[in-house]
């Protein structure tokens, strides 16, 4: 018996160590105080540790010489400045204070750029108060400064909890969300700023752990990047899922983002968040309402909604959006990915796309003028204009998903840029077989995959393993079913299963789909059909649920009950 | 009659010849291996020396689109950045951000001739006022569907009447931007809109893929110039303030465009430059046939000639967004 009862407290959530989460956030600062790269995260953890003061009043002057770097030199010195503590050399401390007057940063085009921005301008103000405009970059005083921040965080802050993120569950830029607020929990004078800062940690902090699988984000993404769509853990979100939760495995050395949110609050979630990103005993479904970036030209909506659906299981996870541009050049719609005891290094997802390249989409959502700024895309997103690509959204693509199905569809023009539809499929399956129905079965770690493409194709090889699916047919789809290995006696099982399932579909004039699913629902989809998302909540599931316009979130995990409110923190 | 001649003829100089020097500022960056958090090499606002040298004034920018001056002070100058609405009283060495975070990415600023405090600015959402030397700021875009403007021009003969140049085409205001309305006639996607200096009611509007357009009722009409095809981005205008049949346009593609006969004609004007991808382009308005010329990540350009022949004057691995002649200060 009392084996038994060690065994079932072992094997539960509740018995990850919550005392372990310090020493991760000593791990990274003593890391990065350890590098020798004299940059401004190793001066900030030095003076969180209050080592070397001499050795970082020196290199911190040596780097105010020829500042840069914009919102992305704005936090790191803020930081410094308030890691101080009378550290820092007169002539140090000095040096910090004139840059604020002789460097101006450019304020960025992102919304994370502007909370780096407005987080590093409010708490610099704060800490310079009552100083000239003629001492700042801005040329504004210090009163106007800080007034103009706080003004634009009250902005964001009531915009993300009543809309929904726009720059939403970004698997690198998370950790310049999380950073800023912690700077503001740690360091803000005015105990309700502490407040709402806490709480839009907790907000963003529970908008990613029900999105994660083992520390690993999934799904759809606002932004993500050519390395982590392919190979999930490889990303700054994976820092965070171990650094906050105790998941998954950090990035080797661990990111600045980690080491900056960490010299400051370092803020620990409720237990009951960290319960909903550790607990996958119970398969679930979650939906969510995010919005689109800033669109500048080609629509009279400035953002418009992103509608994000999650199936999450212990085995695997299948997430996506609606479908179209909602972002520029980053974007992911779908996929599924599965769990693996050590993702590091290994590509452990599926999911099909098409390659979308236009200055259409680049001048939706930039300022730029059209001859350039495509060239000016790729020299710092060298995929963009690439066919072969596994990163961006369409305008030609559709997507539905219920539980674990998808069906993906695809109307694309023929005078697209690449008129073909790319697939991923990893080379670290333990089973693949294209069967002669269409359909593809594979496995990946303890998931049964069933993918059936809707129109003829080829493989290529990948760089770095695995093989695109490339298929170049305008009308075009993609079916995707995935299950546990658990559910079925054996692999053949689930191909039966899978075969057995009625599916009917045709391409022209327009695909349409319709399949009953291995849950036993019965979807008909057709491109460009009306669909009603009406009812769609900011966040609901068994764990989540916020209503549209609430700043309200509610969370739930068994008996842990927890509430983000800012209805009185926001005007 | 002789001497009723030359009476003529020096009113028309008079007027066609600028009755003081001009200083020539630029808005520029070097963009080459730029991204935002990148390392920026110097850009932002320059000068052109006695030297014929560049001189960068005030902060390193990326994005600065254009500026406009106070009539009342051509010290006092305003910027449209991507930080905002940027004021210098000295002649661009120190700035102040006029705006909030309410307003971004500027792309063009006007300065009321009529009432040097009233302050327009073109944005990606429309167009903000400022009527108190910038200190507020509203929007003042009523009537303006998608709102992306690019350009804003201020008609220095009818007081109150404005053109802005935006997604859907030219808009027109005649009460100060209280209320706008598209011209008649406009094509879409305007890049840029200049108003005569010799004949006020004529104006011209370049686009992204329409050609070039001209208005001869105060850009209430439009009409295409049929000597610019359609296609190629079109980027500036350029009316040669010393000689009124002579205009240039600029775009990627075409490159600098002269014409001699009003548009009737062009004739491009490319030999010597590295390359037909223009930026800009500018006459200086104190020295005859000195045409500036912004060539994409390469250099400036100049001629003495009105682009028969080109020099390289600087600017190296720019990209320059335009030339501004601001009159020089009286002491």
């Amino acid at each position: 018996m009392n084996a038994l009862f060690t065994a079932l407290l072992l094997l539960s959530p509740a018995a990850a160590p919550q005392t372990a989460f310090p020493d991760r956030v000593r791990k990274v600062i003593e890391a990065n105080a350890a590098l020798p790269n004299g940059s401004y995260q190793t001066i900030a953890a030095k003076l969180y540790l209050h080592r070397d003061p001499e050795w970082c009043s020196r290199r911190l002057e040596e780097l105010l010489q020829s500042p840069s770097g914009d919102m992305f030199w704005m936090f790191p010195v803020t930081a410094v400045a308030y890691l101080d503590r009378g550290q820092l050399s007169p002539s140090a401390r000095n040096a910090l204070r004139q840059s604020w007057k002789t460097y101006m940063p450019y304020r960025g085009d992102t919304e994370n750029h502007w909370l780096m921005y407005y987080v590093s301008l409010y708490l610099m103000s704060q800490l310079y108060p009552n100083q000239p405009g003629n001492t700042w970059y801005t040329g504004k005083s210090s009163a106007q400064n800080f007034a103009e921040s706080e003004e634009y965080l009250l902005h964001w802050m009531k915009l993300t909890t009543t809309i929904g993120q726009g720059e939403y569950d970004c698997t690198h830029y998370i950790g310049v969300y999380l950073l800023p607020l912690s700077y503001l929990a740690a360091w803000a004078e005015d105990p309700q700023m502490r407040l709402r800062a806490r709480r839009m940690l907790d907000w963003i902090i529970a908008d990613y752990a029900i999105d994660s699988l083992n520390g690993i984000y999934i799904g759809a993404h606002a932004r993500t990047d050519d390395t982590q769509v392919l190979e999930k853990w490889n990303g700054v979100s994976s820092d965070f899922g171990w650094l906050l939760f105790g998941l998954g495995y950090p990035l080797p050395g661990y990111s600045y983002y980690a080491l900056f949110y960490s010299v400051a609050s370092a803020y620990q979630p409720p237990e009951a968040i960290r319960l909903i990103a550790a607990d996958r005993s119970r398969p679930y479904l979650h939906r969510e309402l995010k919005r689109t970036r800033n669109r500048w030209r080609f629509t009279d909506v400035r953002n418009a909604p992103v509608y994000k659906t999650t199936y999450m299981t212990r085995d695997y996870a299948v997430g996506s959006d609606q479908g179209g541009i909602l972002q520029p050049i980053q974007q992911h719609s779908w996929d599924v990915t599965w769990a693996l005891d050590d993702p590091r290094g290994r590509r452990n997802t599926i999911f099909s796309m098409h390659p979308y390249s236009s200055t259409y989409e680049l001048q939706m959502y930039f300022t730029a003028m059209p001859d350039f700024v495509t060239e000016a895309v790729v020299r710092s997103k060298k995929s963009y204009d690439s066919p072969d690509k596994f990163l961006g959204g369409s305008p030609f693509e559709q997507i539905l998903q219920d539980q674990d199905t998808i069906i993906a569809l695809y109307n694309i023009p023929s005078a697209t840029r690449f008129p073909h539809i790319n697939g991923f499929f990893p080379d670290t399956l333990s089973r693949f077989e294209e069967h002669p129905s269409g359909w593809i079965f594979a496995q990946g770690g303890n998931t049964f995959i069933a993918y059936r493409p809707l129109a003829p194709y080829e493989w290529k090889p990948v760089s770095g393993g695995g093989r695109r699916l490339l298929s170049p047919h305008l009308h075009n789809g993609t079916i995707l079913q995935a299950a546990s290995a658990s559910e079925f006696p054996d692999f053949e099982a689930f191909r039966r299963a899978i075969l057995a399932l009625p599916l009917d579909f045709q391409l022209d004039p327009v695909p349409t789909v319709r399949f009953r699913s291995l849950r036993g629902r019965n979807l008909h989809f057709t491109y460009g059909q009306p669909r009603d998302f009406s009812q769609w909540k900011l966040f609901d599931s068994p764990y989540l649920q916020s209503a549209p316009g609430g700043r309200l979130l509610t969370v739930t995990h068994g008996s842990q009950h927890y509430t983000i409110d800012l209805r009185s923190l926001l005007p | 009659m002789f001497w009723l001649n030359c009476l003529r003829i020096f009113a028309v100089t008079t007027l066609t010849l600028s009755a003081e020097p001009h200083r020539l500022f630029l808005c520029g960056a070097a963009s080459k291996g730029y991204v935002v958090g990148a390392q920026l090499p110097p850009s932002g606002l320059f000068t052109l020396t006695a030297r014929e040298t560049w001189d960068h004034l005030g902060y390193n920018h990326p994005f600065l689109s254009s500026l406009d001056y106070d009539r009342r002070d051509p010290r006092v100058l305003y910027l449209a950045a991507g930080n905002g609405c940027i004021r210098s009283a000295d002649g661009g060495r120190t700035w102040r951000i006029l705006t909030s975070w309410k307003v971004t990415e500027l792309q063009d600023v006007a300065v009321d001739p009529h009432h040097p405090e009233t302050l327009f600015i073109a944005l990606p959402d429309g167009i903000a006022v400022s009527s108190d030397d910038g200190r507020t700021w509203n929007h003042a875009d009523s009537g303006i569907t998608r709102k992306f403007t690019k350009t804003i021009r201020i008609d220095r003969a009818i007081k109150g009447r404005l053109l802005a140049g935006t997604e859907l085409g030219v808009f027109l205001t005649t009460d100060n931007g209280a209320h706008w309305s598209r011209a008649a006639g406009t094509p879409e996607m305007i890049t840029a809109i200049e108003q005569s200096p010799h004949q006020p009611s004529e104006w011209l509007a370049a686009t992204q893929s329409s050609g070039l357009y001209r208005s001869l009722d105060n850009g209430s009409s439009w009409q295409p110039v049929p000597a610019i095809p359609a296609g190629p981005t079109l980027y500036k205008i350029a009316y040669d303030p010393r000689q009124p049949r002579r205009l240039a346009v600029c775009g990627w593609g075409p490159g600098v465009l002269v014409s001699e006969d009003n548009g009737r004609t062009f004739t491009p004007r490319n030999a010597g430059l590295p390359s037909t991808r223009i930026w800009s382009v500018a006459f200086h308005p104190d020295h005859p046939g000195r045409l500036f010329a912004g060539v994409h990540e390469e250099a400036v350009f100049v001629s003495g000639d009105a682009g028969l022949h080109w020099t390289r004057r600087g600017m190296e691995g720019s990209i320059v967004q335009g030339f501004f002649f601001v009159p020089e200060a009286r002491p």
